[in-house]
């Protein structure tokens, strides 16, 4: 399967998460790594540089994958998405891509605000207490 | 396979895993073609890329079964499956070859944006970018948890500099905030 442009990938990957809303179980897979597949090749290794990755002449793109994990007998069901994300665009894309998995994750905790309002609570009865 | 209770220390981690091995094989034709005259299959076939995987798991919390006296009432009586699902996110940075695995667990929904922006942080090292000198802003939360004061001074210092230079408009907001941070320390 191709790659999708970022765009398209942050929708279906808005669906994929949709399509797990309201399920009692379930896993999506997001993985991130370097792309170095039909990349320039790296320049020899030398004495100085005896690593030539670690130092690329030039940023590589970032493979952004996504899938719900369905495989085996269910493959039939299986979601995967992937895009190519350029090193020039990476601080943008992670801030959609904190935004659509923000929305996405409903099932994890909310923020504990109870104690908060315990303690506010607490607060204004002790300062009742001390006006009368 | 160390799992983390401190996202800054999985990030911190990471970061030294991926800016030492970004990819595994740094010189993979030599290496791919001696295996292949060899008997051997080869062992590196590509460079291998360290990758982070981040699972978004759902799942219903097991219901403990009430321990009954009599085994009849548990004929009768339908587990409560009333427990609505948990999510939980697991980050991990995973070098295919050394093996090295680097885990952090969370099910927090406040702590998702902050760590996918680390995720952001970490693809710099995987595309070859240099660090960002973003020092600064790493360091002020630690500061702020050591010495409650100072950094509220900072952060009204902040707020009332940048709100300097607009129109009047802006200054109600501003004065709201410094009135905040003076609530702050006289709670402190």
């Amino acid at each position: 399967m191709g790659h999708l442009s970022n765009d398209e990938f942050f929708t279906k990957l808005a669906e994929l998460f949709d399509s797990r809303k309201g399920k009692d179980h379930g896993h999506i897979f997001l993985t991130q790594k370097r792309l170095s597949y039909d990349q320039p090749p790296l320049p020899e290794p030398t004495s100085d540089t005896i690593l030539p990755d670690l130092h690329p002449p030039r940023p590589l793109p970032v493979l952004i994958r996504a899938t719900n994990g369905k495989g085996k007998e269910d493959r039939a069901k299986k979601i995967k998405l992937s895009t190519v994300v350029d090193p020039e665009a990476l601080p943008a894309f992670f801030e959609r891509y904190a935004d659509v998995c923000k929305a996405g994750m409903a099932t994890l905790k909310p923020r504990d605000r109870s104690k908060r309002k315990t303690k506010a609570k607490k607060k204004k009865t002790t300062t009742a207490a001390v006006g009368a | 396979m160390p799992h983390y209770a401190k996202s800054e220390e999985w990030l911190r981690e990471s970061q030294l895993l991926l800016e030492a091995r970004p990819t595994t094989v740094s010189s993979p034709r030599p290496f791919a073609s001696i295996c292949h005259l060899s008997l051997f299959p080869s062992p590196f076939p590509d460079p291998v890329q360290t990758r982070i995987t981040t699972k978004y798991a759902i799942k219903v919390p097991k219901v403990r079964k009430p321990k009954t006296t009599d085994a009849d009432a548990d004929n009768d009586t339908p587990v409560p499956t009333a427990k609505p699902a948990r999510g939980s996110l697991t980050f991990k940075t995973y070098d295919p070859i050394s093996g090295v695995t680097l885990k952090y667990r969370t099910s927090k929904a406040a702590e998702v944006s902050r760590l996918i922006m680390c995720l952001g942080k970490l693809s710099r090292p995987m595309a070859g970018l240099p660090e960002l000198k973003d020092e600064i802003m790493t360091d002020a939360p630690a500061g702020e948890g050591e010495g409650g004061t100072p950094a509220a001074e900072k952060s009204e210092a902040a707020a009332t500099t940048s709100a300097a230079p607009p129109a009047a408009q802006q200054q109600t907001p501003a004065g709201g905030g410094g009135g905040k941070g003076k609530k702050k320390k006289g709670k402190k």
